[in-house]
């Protein structure tokens, strides 16, 4: 496959001068590593050629002689002579540009794409001086809704087919494409099916022109006085490279940046427009204390310190708990950690909320596989949440995996996934039936026969994760164990939240030291106490336990930081009441939320684009993000507000500023010893580093262990699967993506709506252990029998918080049927 | 759901053709041509439900099946007249006086090419080469051919479709009535013919042999 | 000089139903088939095929015997016949079809033998729906008597043919279109290499053939490859059907041994030009091709090489005549906005290009051409076809753009004053007006 250089190296010779490629590889390819750029437009490196747009026309030497042909869809052959300057390639390539241009409107001053477009630029470079072309341009009503996020412009469109391809060929959901022949021909959806793709502005950002334009961007700023810095996208932890473009102090757009490691290039509509939220005015700008009449007013820095400090300070260190952190940079994470440590002293720490999963799991399970292995697995075993609304970056690396590379895809799951189209094998089964699953597929089982055999095809890559919140933790430990046997197995775990996987390895987990190392390694300890003095005994406890303890009353203080317990916790009747219990609550936060509108205190701290630091994926991938925009009003930095709360509390962090925090990381956190930002600023190692390499080690070798789950009992279990665009308060204040919230349904199996004499469209009561709602009843043959399936992450369903077992009654109410 | 299901509104007759297309090719997608066709039979032309239809057949998206139907001229996606009367006006025919042909139909059928006269019985249009240029001047009525087509011949045509109001139109009976020059023999004639703007083909539901009553 | 009637002596000697079974068998027809199966094997056929040195009757003019032996091992592979027949001027492959569908068939499961093919379609253009008619019947009687489908004539070979209509377009007859029309998408050419003998249909090996090319496998594996090649003339041998259709006394489609002149094609055997008027230009192989005059080619011999030496094509055999009478501008302006019509579009030379030129071919014809646009119409058909040399090169994927090139060339060749006379004619305010909305 030319898409995939063979390992051959071969010599051609472009323009006079010999070069070394590697053999099949596309001429374009082969001539802009070394330097010539040769204009294309219909050409994407990350999508098959097609040779359309014609702009890459070079002469090669042929046994018949010189001949024109397109450089992006001839592979690389040895002893190839290839002519990029001749004078026919230089008339060809004005030709086809004034073809180009004969029906494209001027309005360049207008258009978005303007001052970065390459039909622009390259007119400049090689295009013919004043028009020829005396007749009529081709005339199409201006631009027209493709659906809620994009635009298309047909009179600017150059038909270069390169957005109908990325969704054909790339997200692999066609809704718009080529109508129309020859000179007519136009790009459009189907009349009442609008481009609703979760993908759909990576169209918006490879068209060359200024066609595809995406509304939360249009007229928005020119790209001229655009600044666009990198950074990671922290909408999953898969960690999208992205570049983060401003305009006067204000975020307008995202774009993707192409890293071989992890995004190719691509993100979802998510990573691309939550940016929104950023400049919300609903942020949070002052800090907050709750006044004797319960109300909250703004104050000062100075005051609400010295609240805090004053009631941490009054009780026993191991009486306060934290919450939180999965949403901050290492850096942060680590401020957190050590002032939790050292200057509260307290080992009760957790950033995992509700979903959470073993973190010496997470942190240290071995052989830990990479997303790229996904390109080299000869079968991938995915029991994970559905990746195309849980890890939508990733979802496009396994399907490009699979359609692409020929990776067989086996998926276990409760209910359809977006990968099932291309799997070589679905397994379906009720949640709560994992471990029974497992066996089977141990066993000699003839239903899982194929499956099996692919599985014993190795190198295998196992991606494992939750595939709803209501699944046992543990099973995702079972399943690592079960897959770590098979031939090359290596374990790809998924943990949802941007940083969690940094969090975890900044120590912010009641059984883990930064740096990836036990509190119950006596060593590690050691190490860490000779920097930091003594520390609290661990292990603390985990959310759970923390808002149980602080319900009895053992547990007296609270601090959240970026986290909602009552929305995200197990149970949000308890989550309430265990901060009711609080003496004291303070939260760190960019809004209010259900949890911290209750406490005593709430400081504002910077997200996304406001601080700088670095961030881990779920590989362990260590990359860069940074500070584009100050934080609103007051707004400060996490490590900054932390640095002068320890001071206050008698305490010292010395964390002068994140770079200081970042070569702190280096001493005192093993699995990060060659942590340094340097390298993440430029080179190969700009796609990030997993950690740890040169000479960081990893204390924690994680082997996991099949737990032996029993089935679950219940007629029903719950199977809470989380969509895309959800009811999180980042999703909520960006206008583009609150609009593509879906409404809850509760899905049965027909067989099982059938038997409870439940019929589709009617209202039923979903009866949860600590909660129930009133939904709407949608038949679904893709779920398992046994299970209901009910989106976890929407605003009308969260309060059911984690039930396994639940039960479905008809609502004998007047709006039956509605 | 079940191909069945889908097209539970066409004719039991044209139900079994779609799904004897479908398996009549290694792959169903090759079916999209043939199943447009039938969509076209059933709808009248080729609507938005009808390609709805076809695209849950073959398992492909409707935009995909639009992209399709819009890269070929015979899938008419507007209304069409009960006669399309195609006028052959490429190079071989416009040396043999095709455009006075045109003129001539358009006139009678009293409707310009491109659109369909109001009452709806024809619609005109000129059309690229039909592969009959041995007897140009050539027309098709419901892509029936007639060949060596003079303009009094071809205003003839259109009053005789009009006031006979022909349910199928036959290839060899209009030649006889109403062409002269042919590429070549025809050799016995045959009743065979359409009975809409479709190409009358025994597979695809749209040839039918006239009974004489 | 003698020769048989390959394709047409069935239909020239019963006119009436040369098309119907029992005819066909009447006069020896699937004999050839049933010899085959009894006493051949697959490479020997293929072998008499290459021995035959039959070229290509679709366009390109490619030997058959050299194509099927490109054929990849891979399992399946397929035979489609190209019956797209869209070349403004050319309709032989409509008389094969509907008056000896039978000769066809025969050839598909010959042909499908030789080359291990166990399912093989007939692509026919939408526009030919009695020609498609006769394929079916045919086919459907081919089944009922065994000659189609399990076991063929008790030989343990097996064969389905699908016919497949076209939907109307002219791109459908360039073969890696006419594939992906079967296939269910778009009919536009897709980017060789991989040739569908490699990768065709379904990406699986997969011949394609012309009509009148399969036409003539019974004949040629009956009487022998040798047989056939010394037929006409030795660059391009055997018979061929010829279309003759414009300003001719006797149009119509005539079976002719290759090797004689224009002059006898013309006027011996086309009848010569309408009430005698005098002969000003003929397209010699459809629409496609550069034109000769008489002054030039009259004496060229009718083969593959002497027309491409005399810097035109034997194409689809398509040979359009055209007398004093004609205006030529318009004549090439009628060919371009055919081939404008008929681009696919997914290529910027040939979609821009193509209309471009049909536009300025429309201002001269209405009085608004422009000193200039000689000049503009050789330089855009220059970006099309660099050199506007013969054969052409190309910047587009296929020749369909390189096609809309010849017209233009031809007059501009032979007939460049009238061109210009045209444009000296124009009312000058109407060209300056058409100038000015740039
Ligand atoms: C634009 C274009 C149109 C063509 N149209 C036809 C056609 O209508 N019929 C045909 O047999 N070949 C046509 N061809 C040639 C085919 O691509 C192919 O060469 C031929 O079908 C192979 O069969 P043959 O080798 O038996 O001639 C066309 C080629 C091009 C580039
Ligand atoms: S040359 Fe014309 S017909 Fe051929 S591929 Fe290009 S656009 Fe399509
Ligand atoms: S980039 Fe090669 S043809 Fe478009």
């Amino acid at each position: 496959m030319p898409e995939q250089p063979a390992a051959e190296i071969i010599t051609i010779t472009l323009d006079g001068e010999p070069i070394e490629v590697p053999k099949g590889e596309w001429i374009i390819k082969s001539a802009e590593d070394r330097g010539t750029y040769i204009p294309r437009f219909c050409y994407h490196p990350r999508m098959k050629p097609v040779g359309m747009c014609r702009m890459c026309l070079v002469e090669v030497e042929t046994v018949r002689g010189r001949i024109l042909t397109t450089a992006c869809n001839t592979p690389a052959d040895a002893d190839m002579i290839v002519d990029t300057q001749s004078a026919v390639v230089q008339k060809a390539q004005e030709g086809i540009l004034e073809f180009l241009l004969i029906n494209h409107p001027l309005d360049c001053p207008v258009c978005d794409k303007g001052g970065e477009c390459p039909l622009q630029d390259q007119t400049m470079a090689y295009g013919p001086g004043e028009s020829r072309f005396v007749e009529e341009k081709r005339h199409f009503e201006k631009p027209i809704p493709l659906s809620d996020l994009v635009l298309m412009d047909r009179e600017r469109c150059i038909l270069c087919a390169r957005c109908t391809r990325f969704s054909e060929e790339v997200s692999a959901d066609p809704l718009i494409e080529f109508v129309g022949r020859g000179n007519y021909t136009q790009v459009i959806t189907f009349p009442d099916q609008p481009f609703a793709s979760y993908f759909s502005g990576n169209t918006v950002e490879i068209c060359p022109v200024g066609a595809l334009t995406a509304k939360p961007y249009r007229f928005k700023a020119r790209p001229w006085d655009l600044e666009s810095v990198e950074s990671v996208s922290m909408v999953d932890a898969s960690g999208a490279s992205v570049s983060v473009e401003t305009s006067q102090n204000e975020v307008v757009r995202i774009n993707g940046i192409d890293n071989d490691a992890t995004n190719h290039g691509w993100l979802s509509d998510k990573d691309r427009f939550i940016f929104q939220a950023i400049h919300s005015e609903e942020r949070l700008a002052t800090p907050l204390i709750r006044d004797a009449g319960g109300v909250l007013r703004s104050t000062t820095w100075g005051e609400a310190l010295d609240l805090v400090a004053e009631q941490l300070g009054s009780v026993r260190g191991d009486e306060v708990a934290a919450i939180g952190g999965a949403n901050n940079t290492n850096e942060e994470a680590f401020a957190l950690s050590k002032f939790l440590r050292t200057v509260v002293v307290t080992p009760h720490i957790d950033a995992q909320v509700g979903d959470a999963v073993n973190p010496d799991f997470l942190a240290g399970v071995v052989p830990r596989g990479e997303i790229s292995d996904v390109d080299r697995a000869h079968t991938i075993l995915l029991w994970a949440g559905d990746l195309k609304e849980e890890f939508p970056t990733l979802y496009l690396r396994v399907r490009h995996a699979v359609s692409e590379l020929g990776a067989k895809l086996v998926i276990v799951h409760p209910r359809r996934t977006g990968l099932d189209d291309v799997a070589a094998e679905k397994i379906g089964y009720r949640p709560g039936d994992g471990g029974e699953v497992l066996r089977r597929l141990a066993s000699k089982d003839r239903k899982l026969a194929t499956a099996r055999a692919l599985l014993t095809e190795g190198p295998v890559l196992a991606i494992v994760g939750l595939t709803g919140r209501a699944d046992d933790p543990r099973l995702v430990e079972a399943v690592a164990a079960y897959a770590r046997d098979l031939p090359g197995g290596k374990i790809l775990p998924l943990a949802r939240r941007g940083n969690i996987f940094g969090a975890l390895d900044m120590g912010l987990a009641p059984t883990l030291l930064p740096g990836r190392v036990s509190v119950s390694s006596d060593l590690g300890r050691a190490e860490l106490e000779a920097h930091w003095g003594p520390l609290p005994l661990g292990p603390g406890l985990d959310t759970d336990g923390i808002l149980a303890e602080l319900e009895t009353g053992t547990l007296k203080a609270l601090v959240l930081v970026g986290a909602d317990p009552v929305r995200d916790g197990k149970n949000p009747t308890t989550a309430r009441a265990a901060l009711g219990a609080a003496e004291f609550v303070v939260s760190f936060d960019m809004f209010l939320n259900d949890s911290n509108q209750h406490a005593a205190v709430i400081l504002p701290v910077d997200g996304f684009a406001e601080t700088e630091g670095t961030i881990t994926n779920i590989e362990g991938r260590v990359q860069k993000v940074n500070r584009v925009v100050p934080g609103p009003g007051q707004s400060r930095e996490l490590w900054s507000v932390l640095d002068e709360l320890s001071v206050r509390m008698g305490g010292q962090l010395g964390a002068g500023d994140a770079h200081a925090i970042a070569k702190e990381i280096a001493e005192v956190a093993p699995a990060y010893r060659s942590f340094n930002w340097d390298r993440f600023e430029w080179g190969p190692e700009r796609d990030g580093v997993v950690m740890p390499d040169g000479e960081g080690e990893q204390p924690l070798q994680y082997i996991p262990v099949d737990p032996g789950l029993r089935p679950a009992g219940g007629r029903l279990t719950l199977h809470s699967g989380r969509v895309l665009f959800d009811g999180g308060t980042r999703v909520a204040h960006s206008p583009a993506l609150a609009a593509l919230v879906p409404d809850a349904e509760v899905h049965l199996h027909p067989r099982d709506a059938s038997a409870m004499a439940l019929i589709e469209g009617h209202q039923v009561e979903v009866i949860g252990e600590h909660h129930s709602l009133r939904l709407a009843l949608r038949l679904d043959p893709t779920l398992a029998e046994g299970a209901a399936y009910v989106p976890a992450n929407l605003d009308s369903t969260w309060v059911l918080g984690v039930s396994p077992a639940i039960s479905i009654e008809p609502m004998l109410s007047a709006e039956d049927g509605d | 759901m079940s191909a069945a299901a889908v097209i539970s509104d066409w004719s039991t007759a044209n139900q079994e053709r779609a799904r004897r297309l479908l398996d009549a090719y290694p792959d169903k997608r090759s079916a999209v041509m043939p199943l447009l066709y039938l969509a076209f039979l059933e709808h009248g032309y080729v609507t938005e439900s009808g390609m709805r239809q076809v695209a849950a057949l073959v398992g492909i998206t409707p935009a995909q099946v639009q992209s399709v139907a819009s890269f070929y001229t015979m899938y008419k996606r507007e209304p069409v007249g009960k006669y399309l009367l195609s006028v052959c006006t490429s190079i071989s025919c416009f040396l043999m006086g095709a455009d006075e042909v045109l003129a001539a139909i358009e006139e009678e059928a009293d409707a310009l090419e491109g659109t369909t006269s109001s009452d709806g019985i024809f619609s005109v249009e000129h059309v690229e080469c039909v592969g009959a240029c041995g007897g140009a001047p050539a027309v098709q009525v419901n892509y029936e051919l007639i060949e060596g087509v003079t303009p009094e011949k071809g205003a003839a045509l259109c009053s005789w479709l009009r006031d006979a109001a022909p349910s199928v139109v036959m290839t060899d009976e209009m030649q006889e009535l109403f062409g002269s020059t042919r590429s070549f023999d025809w050799g016995i004639k045959e009743a065979e013919g359409a009975i809409a703007p479709v190409p009358a083909f025994g597979p695809y539901g749209s040839a039918a042999t006239e009974k004489k009553s | 000089m003698t020769f048989p009637l390959i394709l047409t002596e069935r239909m020239t000697r019963h006119p009436r139903d040369s098309h119907l079974l029992d005819r066909y068998e009447a006069t020896g027809g699937y004999e050839v088939l049933r010899q085959v199966l009894k006493t051949m094997t697959p490479e020997q056929v293929v072998n008499e095929v290459k021995a035959a040195n039959v070229q290509g009757r679709g366009g390109a003019a490619f030997p058959a015997g050299i194509k099927w032996g490109f054929l990849a091992p891979a399992e399946p592979r397929y035979l489609v016949i190209n019956g797209d027949e869209s070349e403004p001027g050319t309709f032989k492959d409509r008389q094969i079809l509907e008056r000896d569908p039978h000769l066809l068939l025969e050839g598909v499961v010959i042909s499908s033998f030789a080359l291990g093919v166990n399912h093989a379609f007939i692509y026919i253009r939408g526009e030919y729906p009695k020609p498609a008619r006769r394929v079916q019947q045919a086919v459907d009687a081919a089944y009922a008597k065994g000659y189609l489908g399990q076991n063929i004539l008790g030989s343990g070979f097996d064969l389905d043919v699908t016919v497949h209509l076209g939907g109307g377009a002219y791109i459908c007859g360039e073969e890696t279109a006419l594939l992906n029309s079967l296939e269910g998408l778009r009919g536009e050419p897709r980017l060789k290499p991989p040739f569908p003998a490699v990768a065709g249909l379904y990406a699986k090996p997969t011949i394609v053939n012309n009509v009148e090319t399969i036409a003539n496998i019974p004949w040629i594996v009956d009487n022998g490859g040798a047989a056939f090649a010394a037929i006409g003339d030795e660059n391009s041998v055997g018979t061929r059907l010829f279309s003759l259709s414009g300003h001719l006394k006797k149009p119509g489609n005539v079976e002719v041994a290759m090797g004689l002149t224009w002059r006898e094609l013309i006027y011996d055997i086309g009848g010569g030009i309408r009430d005698d008027r005098e002969l000003k230009t003929w397209i010699p192989g459809g629409a496609s091709a550069p034109w000769f005059v008489p002054a030039l080619h009259l004496d060229v011999k009718v083969t593959k090489d002497d027309v491409a030496h005399a810097g035109s094509m034997l194409g689809s055999g398509a040979v359009i005549v055209m007398d004093d009478t004609t205006n030529v501008v318009a004549a090439a302006h009628r060919i371009v906005k055919f081939f404008a019509h008929e681009s696919c579009g997914q290529c910027t030379p040939c979609r821009e290009g193509c209309t471009w030129m049909e536009n300025i071919l429309w201002r001269i014809l209405n009085g608004a051409g422009r000193p200039s646009d000689i000049g503009l119409l050789l330089d855009v058909s220059d970006n099309i076809s660099p050199g506007l040399a013969w054969p052409p090169k190309m910047t587009t994927i296929c020749p369909l753009g390189p096609s809309a090139v010849s017209p233009i060339t031809s007059i501009m060749a032979h007939f460049r004053d009238e061109v210009e006379a045209m444009i000296a004619a124009a009312p000058s305010e109407l060209a300056n007006a058409e100038a000015s909305n740039a």
